[in-house]
């Protein structure tokens, strides 16, 4: 068998392959993590050169484009992602003290192989609600556009996150959780 | 036993029944700002909000963005005055200018996106149209207006009753009657040149992040002329050792109180330079000697933060953080704008802004540090909201109205004779002179009849 025939099933990443498997069970513990309150465990899921970014959406005409702003909600890198974790770990982040309940549900998982080599374009849609205190539900939803990695141990890493909120306006106390 | 439910328990026969509330209570009784006195009922209260909305929100001057938001002919975004929508639009002469945001006609909002680049605007209802002054061009079926049906002159978009703009920031109001932005800005403008002249011209990046949280308006604004709540509120940074561990570290400065409400902090940071003129990099600060006076040039030179709130609710930071725990301290100049929805919601508006000269360097670093630290995602600004939220909550209750909050801080402490500004200035900037005159122009206006109301009575 020659390599390039070995290499092309690890390309096909469409519903029922064993890789569109992998990657969906890997969003699936991703979810699960945040959802347990296991921040640093999540953390470890991401690349160095990590970009987070979730841009601000303005409401255009569709003409003009998706809406997607020069200014963000979040623009973190591996640092800054670290330092969110590490305050969520102290007990007087208070917009998490006590923390958030939070669901994290991700659908319409779509996967291709990109551009770099064992990098996968991962799309999802996202919903996130949040129950905290005694209060209402607080719920976010969204399109989220994820470059996966295979590591050099071979495990799949999250090396870009980009989070395309619906919302323009949130309609919630903060951004204090994860998306 | 305590009385302290007393000290709002003032007999309110003697007062003026415009400031009477329908429990017998009177506004003057129950926020005494000189003694410190706030009344928890003056947050979560529908009657005091629905009192709001002529006295306040009719009628102050309110910020409606930057000229750097519509920097071309035909730009517009969509933002409130006060209480109402706007268009901020550069028509096609360049004139900045401000409608109220409805048709003529059937009153349908005209512009239902957030910013555009626009010759006209037509009504999607029934397509009248009007050109970027606001003038009505045209109007559906109008063969079929008869004689002086149709007087188009008459029916262009309805205008802020002034508008004017210092430093580019751009204010509207909807009462003609209203002193000039000049006069009501004063001897704020002084401070302004600061903030917002110190390098020649700054402008806002982007677009404003937006959200609603289920708090007073009042609680926000409260919230940006307080220093001392930083280290506490957020103490989780200090953890992290982002913030110093001197709970004293934010009152090494002076507070300014000003005609009109307007009110203000600079306060020293560590004594390092990269702590001194405002954060900004030290390549830009020969242009404070240029575009300041000696007095505010030394100003900037010997300050790292600011706080200013332009009354009533339009507030600058000013502020020197790093954006994680591997990051320098950089500069950061965030504008803040609360608008209420309800008693108990508000929607809050963060910008960024940066000096014109900035570096892309500088510019870079400081746009990921603000978004990192501030916003509703700001490892700083989230704990800012849940206070927001849970004092709102409480002051709901019909037990808690009838106590007042405390703010009482340096109520006998006497202002520094040697403060170079203008206004009153007080050292030590852990105090709360500058709430309370907040709210001391808060009841001016709750207790000065409208306009209108005076020219009922007059008729």
């Amino acid at each position: 068998m020659s390599a390039a025939a070995v290499s092309a099933p690890e390309s096909d990443c469409s519903p029922g392959t064993p890789l569109y498997g992998e990657i969906l069970e890997f969003l699936y513990r991703e979810a699960d993590l945040l959802d347990c309150n296991r921040f640093s465990d999540w953390l470890a899921l991401f690349t160095e050169d990590i970009r987070y970014h979730m841009p601000v959406r303005t409401t255009q005409v569709l003409s003009s484009g998706a809406g997607f702003q020069q200014m963000a909600f979040f623009d973190d890198n591996i640092h800054s992602l670290r330092t969110r974790v590490r305050r969520l770990e102290t007990d007087t982040a208070w917009a998490e003290t006590p923390p958030s309940r939070t669901r994290h549900f991700v659908s319409n998982v779509l996967a291709a192989a990109a551009a770099g080599a064992g990098e996968y374009a991962v799309t999802v849609n996202f919903m996130l609600t949040r129950s905290r205190g005694d209060q209402g539900y607080q719920l976010f939803t969204g399109r989220r556009e994820d470059t996966l990695r295979r590591d050099s141990a071979g495990q799949l890493r999250i090396a870009r996150r980009r989070i395309l909120i619906d919302q323009t306006v949130i309609t919630a106390t903060n951004l204090s959780v994860l998306f | 036993m305590s009385t302290i439910v007393r000290e709002l328990d003032v007999p309110s026969d003697s007062g003026s029944p415009f400031t009477r509330l329908a429990n017998g209570e009177q506004l003057e009784a129950i926020v005494r700002p000189a003694e410190g006195i706030v009344s928890r009922r003056i947050f979560a209260d529908p009657e005091v909000f629905a009192m709001e909305q002529e006295r306040i929100f009719g009628r102050a001057w309110f910020f409606l963005g930057h000229e750097s938001e519509i920097a071309n002919k035909g730009d517009v975004v969509t933002r409130q005055c006060g209480m109402d929508p706007v268009l901020l639009l550069r028509d096609d002469a360049g004139v900045v200018r401000a409608f109220l945001n409805s048709c003529r006609h059937r009153g349908m909002r005209l512009c239902r996106t957030d910013r555009d680049n626009l010759r006209l605007f037509r009504c999607p209802y029934h397509g009248w149209s009007y050109n970027t002054n606001g003038e009505l061009l045209a109007a559906a079926g109008e063969h079929h207006y008869g004689e002086g049906e149709l007087d188009r002159g008459a029916l262009g978009l309805i205008p802020v009753a002034r508008l004017g703009s210092y430093h580019g920031l751009v204010f509207g109001t909807w009462d003609s009657n209203a002193p000039s932005l000049e006069q009501w800005l004063g001897d704020m403008r002084w401070y302004m040149d600061i903030i917002f002249g110190r390098t020649g011209e700054i402008e806002f990046v982007g677009v404003p992040q937006i959200w609603e949280v289920d708090c007073s308006w009042k609680f926000a604004t409260d919230n940006f002329t307080d220093n001392f709540h930083v280290f506490y509120t957020h103490q989780s940074l200090v953890e992290l050792g982002m913030l110093p561990t001197d709970p004293d570290f934010a009152s090494h400065g002076h507070m300014v109180t000003l005609d009109n409400g307007h009110i203000l902090h600079f306060v020293q940071g560590p004594p390092d330079d990269a702590y001194r003129g405002l954060g900004l990099p030290k390549e830009l600060w020969p242009l404070f000697d240029k575009h300041l006076s000696p007095a505010q040039a030394k100003i900037a030179q010997t300050h790292g933060y600011s706080a200013g709130t332009m009354w009533p609710n339009f507030h600058w930071l000013q502020l020197i953080t790093a954006g994680d725990t591997q990051a320098p301290p950089i500069g950061i100049l965030n504008l803040r704008l609360e608008i209420p929805i309800t008693p108990t919601r508000t929607r809050m508006y963060s910008w960024f802004a940066i000096d014109k000269d900035a570096s892309h360097d500088y510019r870079k670093l400081s746009y990921e540090t603000y978004v990192r630290t501030f916003g509703p995602a700001g490892i700083f600004d989230q704990d800012d909201m849940e206070n927001w939220e849970e004092c709102t909550a409480v002051a709901r209750g019909p037990a808690a109205k009838r106590y007042s909050l405390h703010h009482k801080m340096g109520l006998n402490r006497a202002p520094d004779p040697k403060w170079p500004g203008p206004g009153i200035g007080y050292q030590d900037s852990y105090g709360e002179m500058t709430h309370r005159a907040w709210y001391a122009e808060w009841l001016r206006q709750m207790s000065r009849p409208s306009a209108l109301a005076a020219g009922r009575a007059a008729r």
